[in-house]
């Protein structure tokens, strides 16, 4: 009685625990649209979200004060009476890479910044600077010689402006136009001269209008340079970014890059790429040298709830990135390379040209040579630990070779790569051909050495490495160039993130990752397949032909 | 007879297993382009546009765009949809076939995949209409061949501009070329 | 040859076994998707139905070994070679001769010499191979708090799981054809449904 009383015992818990297993399934399946379904979270707090309405919860405005009811003549008496009462922010300013265009990876001991770089886009800031420093955060950067040190050129309308009027003009040395102008030139588009009064009067929270003045337009142009980042982010969809849409969370840049002194963290030149690694997630308000825009600053390592266990023990091996920026320039089309080696093809008549694509984006021009464009642009995946080397122009380089202009560095074993999601940017650029090092042309300006005045390669780029006081043999070709941009903003929403077959399956996003088994991919060892498989296959054939002769045998019989 | 008869069923259950697992891939056809989604569709439509037997385009649709103003994504879709009267007409004058105009316009997909690669997408006309009668067989016959005519691309011509909107879709006749069928 | 009728299989024997082996069948059915072998579930379904089977089929041994130390029926697999010859000469050539079963199952040793061998096979190797593989494989994420990440990689783990799980795909087709020699095909069967055995 015992014994029976016994077994039926141990039959119902048997049949509990698979009933309980096959409940927790049925759950673990239906969650992803139960999580879809549930409304935003309103993670951050109000006062770093961008305001929504023109009211402000600012204790100052600005257009009450006297000091900025003036006629401004030229945009540094602005800025001078910015500091009458900000008398620390310039100081402040001038230290950062937005002022100095600087910066020493005490890592890699590499001079960097836009000052010292040679990217594959516009290639070089030296001998451009009237051009260039239309991003610049202050006024009159000519050439080599101007003064880090005044503090009136530091431009503080650019980020905190809120009329939308004021903008710096490629060719003006970083200040607004002064006068209503033509640009681009020829163009019949007339960039009206910004009220330098209404604009000091409407300063306050930096907003994503300002970030993209500048950060919108990198490379050049509206979503040319870094693929996750464009002029769609001004007011974007939930689609294209579930943290800044305005229905939404509406964050601005400021609510991840939160800034402290005019420093932004999150720069792509240290990105911080595992923070599990060492560092631990920064918390909002604590005084630490961690970064906060990183996903895992709010989120956390383990971010997904309990039913999805199964992620969370991705997030030591994979970005969150990767699985939730499943594409890029989703809001529009991405640069996606750039030929130089193509530029100066004239009409008939000697004049420039300019050719468009299917989808109406710039594929040639003169001045720069081919462009191709991408939307949704299935990013590539590499091991990244957030080191970076840089081809830097005195680097001796490979012309044999595709040339990186940065290496993400990383690996599968090093404990602190992640899987992250890149976008490549390639192109050709112009070379020194007997010493094997990148060359500075010198592309803009009215004199008559400039690329864009004359298509002279010879004479623009003996003037530009000239102007950045550096040898050149007189002889160039072009150089098959490559450059990363690490993937990180316009997250799409949970339910868009990608799925497990999408990297757990051959010819998967991560077909091209190597040095990691991932079950699915076709990862497996061959040979024991093989073996597995004709094993089975000769004891089917096996009982089969063995049933076969019994049947046989016993009819007979 | 009981071999017979289970022999004829177990070819029977073959020929259906094999039609279903084919049925995708007789009634419709996927092909690879060289191009991404944009040239791609444009290429089509100048295509359309030069092959001649009364083909106007009707309309490029952009299904994708719904679906991110529902606030999701999707990876970039485009229908090109093309028409001519030669064809619609002796199906849209014939009562017993008239439905099909359900089949109209005549619609080709150009469509991005995971692989990052674009590819074009259509409907198998010439087998489809097979299954309406010897008039709809002919006129769908023809489809095809012109169909076949739109995906042959010529790389070395300068890719032409997309031409987005529905030309003619919305006013009929009023619209011009009667693009609209 | 007169027919009788044994009660070998007690009925917890039986729900274990026919638990055991859908749940083994469904192992192979989402193992070799997650291996990647085919598609049927989806690669995300199929790895957390095989998760899932993996704990009730732990669930499911616990009791099983509980009944087994229990009861005294983990006697039946201690092996014999007492017979396991004329086995394997029935297997190849009495049985197609009508030849006699050389093994007559009692309640007492219900599994024929050949069987012993076998399920201890797949109790000591089989079984341990595919749990062992299986636990590392389950807890990758734990491997650097166990200090293992060095010695251990997951390519060995996958490969000893696949080969355990091959193993125990050529032991069910064997299996299920074997139940099909007694008395009459089926009776291996409707003893393992029923209880009772019918032997010569």
């Amino acid at each position: 009685m015992l014994s029976k009383l016994k077994i039926a015992l141990s039959t119902l818990v048997a049949g509990a625990t698979v009933a309980a297993a096959l409940t927790a399934y049925a759950t673990t399946a239906s969650a992803p649209a139960a999580a879809n379904a549930a409304p935003p979270q309103a993670a951050m707090p109000a006062a770093t979200a961008e305001p929504a309405k023109k009211e402000s919860s600012s204790t100052a405005d600005h257009s009450k004060f006297k000091a900025l009811q003036v006629k401004f003549k030229t945009a540094p008496e602005v800025t001078k009476a910015c500091l009458t009462c900000h008398t620390e922010a310039a100081k402040q300013i001038q230290k950062t890479k937005h002022w100095t265009w600087e910066f020493l990876n005490t890592e890699t001991n590499q001079k960097l910044g836009k000052k010292h770089i040679i990217n594959n886009f516009c290639t070089a800031v030296e001998s451009n600077q009237k051009f260039c420093t239309a991003c610049h955060v202050g006024y009159g950067w000519e050439d080599s010689k101007y003064d880090f040190s005044k503090q009136e050129n530091v431009d503080c309308v650019v980020c905190h402006e809120s009329t939308g009027t004021y903008r710096k003009v490629p060719g003006l040395s970083g200040h607004p136009t002064y006068k209503d102008m033509e640009y681009p030139p020829h163009s019949g588009k007339i960039v009206k001269a910004p009220d330098l009064a209404k604009v000091a009067q409407s300063v306050g929270k930096t907003s994503r209008a300002n970030c993209g003045a500048c950060h919108f337009n990198g490379g050049g142009g509206d979503a040319v340079k870094h693929g996750d980042l464009d002029s769609t982010l001004k007011d974007p969809p939930k689609f294209l970014d579930v943290h800044m849409e305005k229905k939404g969370l509406n964050f601005s840049c400021g609510a991840c890059h939160m800034t402290s002194a005019h420093q932004v963290p999150g720069s792509r030149y240290t990105p911080t790429v595992d923070v599990n690694q060492g560092v631990p997630p920064h918390m909002r308000g604590k005084v630490d040298g961690s970064n906060p825009a990183s996903c895992q600053s709010c989120h956390g390592s383990k971010p997904h709830p309990a039913k999805m266990a199964k992620l969370n023990e991705h997030t030591d091996k994979i970005a969150c990135q990767t699985c939730h920026i499943p594409e890029f320039a989703r809001g529009q089309a991405t640069k996606m390379s750039w030929d130089w080696s193509t530029a100066g093809q004239l009409s008939p008549e000697g004049k420039p040209i300019t050719k468009k694509d299917s989808g109406g984006h710039n594929a040639y021009d003169s001045k720069k040579g081919d462009f191709t464009w991408e939307d949704h642009v299935i990013p590539e995946y590499i091991w990244f630990n957030g080191k970076v080397n840089y081809t830097l122009r005195e680097t001796k380089l490979d012309p044999t070779h595709v040339v990186k202009i940065n290496s993400f560095e990383g690996s599968p074993t090093d404990g602190k790569s992640l899987i992250w999601p890149v976008k490549v940017f390639r192109g050709q650029q112009p070379y020194d051909s007997v010493s094997n090092t990148l060359l500075v042309p010198h592309t803009f300006g009215a004199d008559g050495d400039s690329y864009w005045s004359n298509f002279n390669w010879d004479k623009s780029l003996a003037a530009g490495m000239k102007a950045a006081n550096a040898p050149y043999s007189g002889q160039y070709g072009f150089v098959k160039t490559e450059m990363s941009w690490p993937i990180t903003h316009m997250v799409a929403p949970k339910a868009d993130a990608l799925t497990c077959a999408q990297c757990h399956s051959k010819d998967g996003r991560l077909k091209n990752v190597q040095g990691i088994y991932m079950p699915g991919r076709g990862d497996q060892n061959k040979w024991l397949d093989y073996a597995g498989w004709t094993f089975a296959l000769l004891t089917l054939i096996g009982v089969i032909v063995h049933g076969a002769g019994r049947i046989y045998t016993h009819r007979k019989g | 007879m009981l071999k017979i008869i289970s022999g004829f069923v177990a070819a029977l259950v073959l020929a259906g297993v094999l039609a279903y697992s084919f049925m995708s891939s007789l009634m419709f056809w996927e092909i690879p382009s060289p191009f991404g989604v944009e040239e791609t569709a444009a290429r089509i439509q100048q295509n359309i546009q030069n092959v001649g037997n009364g083909w106007t385009l009707s309309g490029l649709r952009n299904p994708a765009k719904a679906v991110e103003a529902d606030g999701s994504n999707t990876l970039p879709v485009m229908m090109v949809e093309a028409c001519s009267t030669k064809y619609s007409g002796p199906i849209l004058k014939d009562d017993k076939v008239r439905y099909l105009s359900i089949l109209m316009p005549c619609k080709i997909s150009i469509y991005k995949k995971n692989d990052g690669k674009t590819y074009i997408g259509g409907m198998n006309a010439g087998l489809m209409g097979k299954f309406f009668g010897p008039m709809v067989g002919e006129v769908m016959g023809h489809v095809a061949e012109d169909q076949a005519k739109f995906v042959i691309f010529d790389a070395s011509k300068p890719a032409p501009a997309l031409i987005r909107g529905t030309p003619g879709a919305a006013g009929g006749a009023a619209a011009g070329g009667g693009g609209g069928c | 040859m007169t027919v009788e009728k044994i009660y070998v299989f007690k009925r917890f024997e039986r729900l274990w076994h026919w638990s055991q082996a859908t749940l083994i069948i469904f192992m192979l059915i989402t193992g070799f998707e997650v291996h990647g072998s085919y598609h049927l579930f989806g690669f995300g379904k199929a790895t957390s139905l095989h998760t899932i089977s993996a704990w009730s089929l732990i669930g499911l041994w616990i009791f099983a070994i509980f009944w087994h130390i229990t009861t005294g029926e983990w006697k039946q697999y201690i092996p014999t070679t007492d017979k396991v010859v004329a086995m394997m000469k029935f297997y190849s050539v009495g049985i197609f001769t009508n030849a006699p079963h050389p093994f007559r199952a009692t309640v007492l040793k219900k599994h024929n010499p050949l069987q012993r061998l076998a399920y201890l096979g797949v109790l000591l190797f089989i079984g341990p191979l595919l749990w062992f593989s299986g636990w590392f494989y389950l807890f990758f994420a734990d491997w650097n708090s166990w200090g293992v990440s060095k010695y251990v990689s997951l390519e060995w783990v996958a490969f000893f799981h696949t080969a355990g799980a091959f193993m125990m795909l050529l032991f069910v087709i064997a299996h299920v054809y074997l139940t099909t020699t007694g008395h009459t095909p089926t009776s291996h069967i409707k003893a393992m449904i029923t209880g009772w055995e019918e032997v010569e």
